[in-house]
């Protein structure tokens, strides 16, 4: 749960979806701006956490990097329990990832925390080529539950063509659509590990993750 | 995550001492151990399958061997054996559970679904507790100190009596404080709290010989969840595991919540306290989690390579063991520390058994028929092993581990980052090797003379001799060590060529770095060292040693920059160390620097003096055309910044005669430091005015100039021979200038016009000497201006003359300079009117008319002066002195003005007398309006100064409005009334009064 307290914010963030999908990739670029071509498979879960500035406050997040393997799926309640913020990755080349993805979001749905802000992300966006989760798979992936329910459902993939884009940063788009779809570029490959901090858009969407209602 | 990373192989435990089952027994097997260190010595108790308990001492005192700093060996094939004390037989079925109650001198033991007790000496039989059977699992409840009673979230009033008459056993601070004895059984899906009261003995016999005792159930807990198989009880939080899963169950409330379920098929659950953390440790397959005592998770999941068969806790580790191996994980981390065989694989289950204590040292592990004790080897001893296999990485991040949970003291950080810098520094590393120096607070810099001088020295004595653990060779110079080292690095290059393995860095053997590199990098990282060494507080020798040494290693790099700037600024340096060197090298600047930050000012100066001299012949002698222009800017400059040094250190000075003597160089090189060198302020004793006026150079006049100008307008002399020499020495000059201008405008060429510009900008004034002398004479009353005017007699510097003149009294001449030389008539009018007389007007009217000397009358200045002061003139004084043959244009001029002036101020005062008068009338007026005024007398009206009533007597009243009896007025007088004021002095201005024209 982010709290609140002389303009610093905790925050616990949950990563979760399929295994390989990259999340650890992904919070290890987050972190320490490092890649690894071979990252180890996480076991249980490993726990990161980061300071970030957005605008005048910081938010120190205290990232969960969960395994991604089915036979650890039992322990991801506890470390989504009480989280502020779940992203929900998933493997661009694979639509197993994808439905994976979308039963986490279900599961979240039902169980998580109703204030968590939840956000899909598409990753290995370097490997557009061979891309099988498409936009439609997505404007599907958002019937997911009813409307109300998949308010503050942040989407977070680049490559896909949505209406109404803006173009932020280095390939990053975020829509307008309901002012609550964003859609970022998370290729681990490339770009700035740490977002850089002046872009204000950028603050957009960071401050995204920490809202507790971004409705 | 799961190999062990070479930086954290520590040696952090060694066996100790172990014990043979089967030379006991033939027939029993270990089912289960417990160790307790709160008696001294240590006991272990082994519970086995045939339903024994027997009890183990691993005394320690006799097997100090390997704290003298061996290498702990992997075979336990020496270790001592672990001495047997006592065994008692519990029941028929094996032992599965042993507990050990220190406080109460008591063991628990779990056999059978009963429980038992036993006193800790096993001297009596073991009392089966009544009630209990069926039971599955026992844990004791233990707490934190003052941390149970914030917990209690929605306590009702019962409950919190529950709590506070449930106790348990208090750990504060490490320590166990004997506390109710309060246990949790799960029997199946049920958790029944109890509390063991222990029976009370026979008269005169304490408690501890009997184990008879009793169980007070207090509490049953229903748990959904399934049969539980593992329990841990903190504070108020009950962690059960069963084979669906991990719950926590609060022994408040009673509610369950579940905190992960395990896998469809998996290892059954096992928990386990981490007492140092005060958490619980959840185990699924090989994976540890960890959670706190609300069942949040915290960290990372540790992961135990090779599967576990049982789980202890040792410092920050947890300890696993598994197929014949003790493993040692970071609980921070997940970093597997150690590893160590006690057992070949296959060897059957094994159990390990920790101290139950924050501060435990010693783990004991069980295979069948063998129990294995193992110490903690002190943090000191596990450092060294790492820096004795040159990890100083990992040692390094021991020692920061060590710092982070505090059980690391300052000194001891310090002593071990200082040993890491010596290894570091004869392994060649020099950078490392100062980093580390810099983090120790109690390292001394004399440490490191030996290295940068060689013994015997000045500071050899300082030198501490501390050799601190002894893994590096003694102090040797920088050179040394470096050949040395190269040494061991050829050395070793031959070794590995024949096969044999060293420990030598590999960086460093496979590129060879050469000779002059390395020993680059040692003095300038030897130099950062001292130099943050300057910043310390150290006594008086030891910052000699540093500054000195310091210089000698700047000096070794040519680090003429930094030498400079050391010998510049307040230093400890020993000049008579450096004296000699610093010559030899040419390092004269730095060697003048030094000279002069020690106060010894006269060999400073004389070296800047060579300098000086230096630069110039160089300048003579190296005439290559191209770079003469270049050349000579470069020198010149540098000989002033030289001359600037020696000013400096001059400008403090009060030794005169070193002044004196170094005066004629400095000026030649610049008569602006010469002349600071002379009106410095900055000196005790001040120089004497003769001896320096004397020694000047008599061609730099405008050095003695400005000297005296110094001396006269910010030292306030009085000397009157030195005015007269000033004002002498301008007239001089300024007689010398007006010529030199004279000559320059008659040749008037281009030529020497140039010239003329550059005489006057090299001239130290800025403002022009003759304006300087008539500043001076004009506002000087000490010179003697006779003198004066003997020198400038003859010249053309007529206002100076007429200064002097009028300083003498001699109005006429003035007056004549004044208005005929110069014909400045406005100075001339404004002489006449500092005489004050008229008669100096009619003087000057006469100059003007009769100029004399054949020159024309200066009409104009005249009709101005009548003009101008017309009205001080007597008209028939002034027709007198009329020339007959002034032009009647301009005579009835100049009388048309001088009458028209009279007339003008005639006329002037009339309108002030009209003025004056009509004031005067206006006075009046208000007088009489005053005296005019009405009084309204009644019966009622007093005297304001007798109080009698008035009546019809005669009374008067004063301007201020009071009113007396006539006979106080006549005793007040007019002037006074009766509060007092008196008119005369402070005098009464009614508004009307007041004249508004
Ligand atoms: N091409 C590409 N590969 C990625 C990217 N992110 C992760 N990977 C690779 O995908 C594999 C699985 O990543 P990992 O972070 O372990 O996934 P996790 O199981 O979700 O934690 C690793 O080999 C990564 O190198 C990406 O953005 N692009
Ligand atoms: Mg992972």
């Amino acid at each position: 749960m982010a709290t609140i307290g002389h303009n610093n914010l905790n925050a616990k963030l949950v990563l979760l979806g399929d295994m390989g999908a990259g999340k650890s990739s992904l919070v290890l670029r987050f972190v320490k701006g490092q890649f690894l071509e071979f990252q180890e498979s996480t076991i249980g879960a490993a726990f990161f956490s980061q300071t970030l500035a957005v605008n005048d406050a910081t938010v120190k997040f205290e990232i969960w990097d969960t395994a991604g393997q089915e036979r650890y799926h039992s322990l991801a309640p506890m470390y989504y329990r009480g989280a502020a913020a779940a992203i929900i990755v998933y493997d661009i080349t694979s639509t197993d990832s994808f439905s994976r993805a979308k039963k986490w979001v279900q599961e979240l749905q039902k169980q998580g925390n109703p204030n968590m802000v939840m956000a899909f992300a598409g990753n290995k966006c370097d490997l557009e080529d061979k891309r099988k989760v498409t936009a439609e798979d997505l404007s599907t992936g958002k019937m997911i539950g009813n409307a109300k329910e998949s308010r503050g459902l942040y989407y977070l993939d680049n490559g896909l063509d949505f209406k109404d884009q803006q173009k932020t940063y280095s390939g990053a788009t975020i829509s307008n659509e309901n002012h609550s779809d964003q859609i970022l570029d998370l290729n681990n490959n490339e770009g700035p590990p740490e977002m850089p901090q002046h872009n204000d858009s950028y603050k957009e969407t960071q401050s995204g993750f920490t809202t507790i209602d971004p409705t | 995550m799961s190999k062990i990373e070479p930086t954290s192989t520590r040696f952090v435990i060694e066996p100790l001492s172990q014990f043979d089952l089967s030379t006991h027994s033939r027939t029993t097997t270990v089912r289960s151990i417990a160790i307790t260190s709160l008696s001294n010595p240590t006991i272990l108790y082994v519970g086995t399958n045939s339903g024994t308990l027997f009890s183990l001492s691993a005394d320690t005192n006799d097997s100090n061997t390997s704290q003298n700093g061996t290498v702990p060996s992997d075979s336990a094939s020496f270790l001592h054996k672990l001495s047997f004390i006592r065994s008692v037989s519990v029941s028929d079925s094996p032992v599965d559970a042993v507990l050990v109650l220190a406080d109460l001198g008591k063991v628990l033991l779990l056999s059978d679904g009963s429980l038992f007790l036993v006193d800790s000496e096993l001297s009596n039989r073991a009392f089966r507790l009544g009630f209990s059977k069926g039971v599955a699992v026992v844990t004791r409840r233990k707490m934190r100190n003052n941390e149970s009673e914030g917990l209690g979230f929605d306590m009702n009033n019962q409950n919190h009596r529950f709590l506070q008459k449930l106790g348990g056993l208090i750990v504060k601070d490490g320590e166990t404080q004997s506390g109710a004895c309060v246990l949790a059984l799960a029997i199946g899906r049920k958790l029944v709290i109890v509390e063991l009261v222990l029976g009370s003995g026979k008269s005169g016999k304490s408690d501890k010989d009997f184990n008879n005792g009793s169980l007070v159930v207090l509490k049953e807990i229903q748990c959904v969840d399934g049969v539980v198989s593992t329990m841990v009880w903190i504070d108020d939080s009950i962690f059960v595991g069963t084979v669906n899963g991990y719950s926590l169950i609060s022994c408040v409330s009673g509610q369950s919540s579940v905190i992960f379920s395990l896998p469809d098929v998996s290892r059954p659950p096992r928990l386990k306290l981490l007492h140092r953390e005060w958490r619980v440790l959840l185990l699924v397959d090989n994976v540890g989690v960890i959670v706190d005592v609300q069942g949040q998770p915290v960290g990372g999941s540790l992961v135990f390579r090779h599967g576990l068969q049982s789980v202890g806790e040792l410092s920050f580790y947890v300890v696993v063991v598994s197929d014949g191996k003790i493993e040692l994980y970071n609980k921070k981390n997940g970093v597997c520390a150690q590893v160590l065989p006690f057992g070949g694989e296959g060897i059957g289950p094994c159990v390990v058994a920790s101290e139950e204590d924050k501060s435990g040292k010693i783990v004991a592990v069980a295979t069948a028929t063998k129990v294995v004790c193992y110490q903690k080897l002190p943090s000191v001893e596990q450092i060294k092993d790492l820096l004795r296999k040159k990890n100083y990485k990992g040692a390094i991040c021991l020692v920061e581990e060590l710092e982070s949970e505090g059980e690391m003291s300052k000194d001891l950080l310090s002593f071990i980052h200082a040993q890491v810098g010596f290894l570091l520094l004869f392994d060649l590393h020099f950078e490392e090797a100062v980093d580390h120096f810099l983090l120790s607070d109690t390292m001394q810099p004399s440490e490191i003379f030996p290295f940068i001088m060689r013994d015997p020295n000045r500071w050899s004595l300082l030198v501490p001799r501390n050799r601190y653990w002894g893994l590096h060779p003694p102090p040797a110079p920088l050179e040394d060590v470096v050949d040395d080292g190269l040494m061991t690095i050829q050395r070793a290059s031959f070794l590995r060529k024949a096969g044999v393995e060293t420990i030598v860095d590999n960086d460093l053997f496979l590129n060879p770095p050469n000779r002059a590199d390395l020993l680059e990098s040692a003095i300038k990282n030897i130099s950062r060292y001292l130099e943050a060494s300057r910043e310390k507080k150290l006594t008086q020798s030891v910052s000699e040693g540093v500054d000195t040494l310091l210089m000698y290693l700047y000096r070794a790099l040519n680090r003429t920059e930094d030498m400079e700037r050391l010998a510049s600024s307040t230093n400890c340096c020993v000049v008579e160390e450096l004296e000699h060197m610093l010559e030899e090298s040419g390092h004269l600047r730095t060697l003048a620097f030094l000279y002069a930050s020690k106060g010894m000012s006269s060999k400073a100066v004389s070296i800047w003096r060579i300098l000086a001299r230096n630069y110039s012949s160089s300048l003579w002698k190296d005439p290559a055309l191209d770079n003469i222009i270049q050349d000579s800017g470069e020198n010149l400059i540098s000989g002033k910044a030289i001359a600037a040094e020696a000013s400096k250190i001059l400008e403090e000075s009060s030794d005169q005669d070193l002044i004196l003597q170094h005066l004629g160089w400095i000026a030649d090189i610049s008569q602006v430091l010469a002349v600071e060198v002379l009106t410095s302020d900055k000196r005790e004793i001040q120089l004497s005015p003769d001896e320096v006026v004397t020694s000047i150079d008599p061609q730099k006049v405008e050095i003695l100039q400005r000297y005296l100008q110094w001396l006269i307008e910010h030292q306030d002399c009085f000397d009157t021979q030195l005015h007269t020499l000033y004002a002498l020495s301008l007239a001089k000059s300024a007689i010398e200038a007006f010529e030199f201008e004279n000559i320059s405008e008659n040749l008037a060429s281009g030529n020497t016009e140039r010239k003329n510009l550059a005489t006057l900008r090299n001239s130290i004034f800025q403002t022009p000497v003759r304006e300087r002398l008539q500043i001076f004479l004009q506002s000087s009353d000490l010179y003697d201006p006779e003198e004066v005017l003997d020198l400038i007699e003859g010249s053309e510097l007529w206002l100076e003359k007429a200064i002097l003149y009028r300083r003498l009294g001699q109005e006429t001449l003035v007056l004549q300079i004044l208005a005929l030389k110069l014909e400045d008539s406005e100075a001339a009018e404004q002489y006449c009117a500092e005489i004050g007389r008229a008669d100096a007007y009619m003087q000057l009217l006469e100059m003007y008319l009769d100029p004399q000397d054949g020159k024309d009358p200066m009409f104009t200045a005249a009709v101005r002066l009548l003009h101008n002061h017309g009205e001080s003139l007597d008209p028939l004084q002034v027709l007198e002195k009329l020339s007959p043959d002034m032009p009647l244009q301009l005579a009835s001029e100049t009388l048309l003005r001088m009458f028209r002036a009279r007339v003008h101020h005639h006329r002037q005062g009339q309108i002030v007398h009209s003025l004056s008068r009509a004031v005067d009338i206006d006075a009046r007026l208000s007088r009489l309006d005053e005296r005019s005024r009405h009084v309204q007398i009644n019966d009622e009206s007093l005297c304001d100064s007798c109080n009698a009533r008035l009546g019809t007597k005669l009374f008067a009243m004063y301007p201020d409005d009071t009113v007396v009896c006539y006979k106080c007025y006549r005793r007040q007088g007019e002037s006074v009334s009766v509060s007092g004021r008196n008119f005369k002095e402070d005098i009464l201005i009614k508004p009307g009064w007041l004249v508004s024209r």
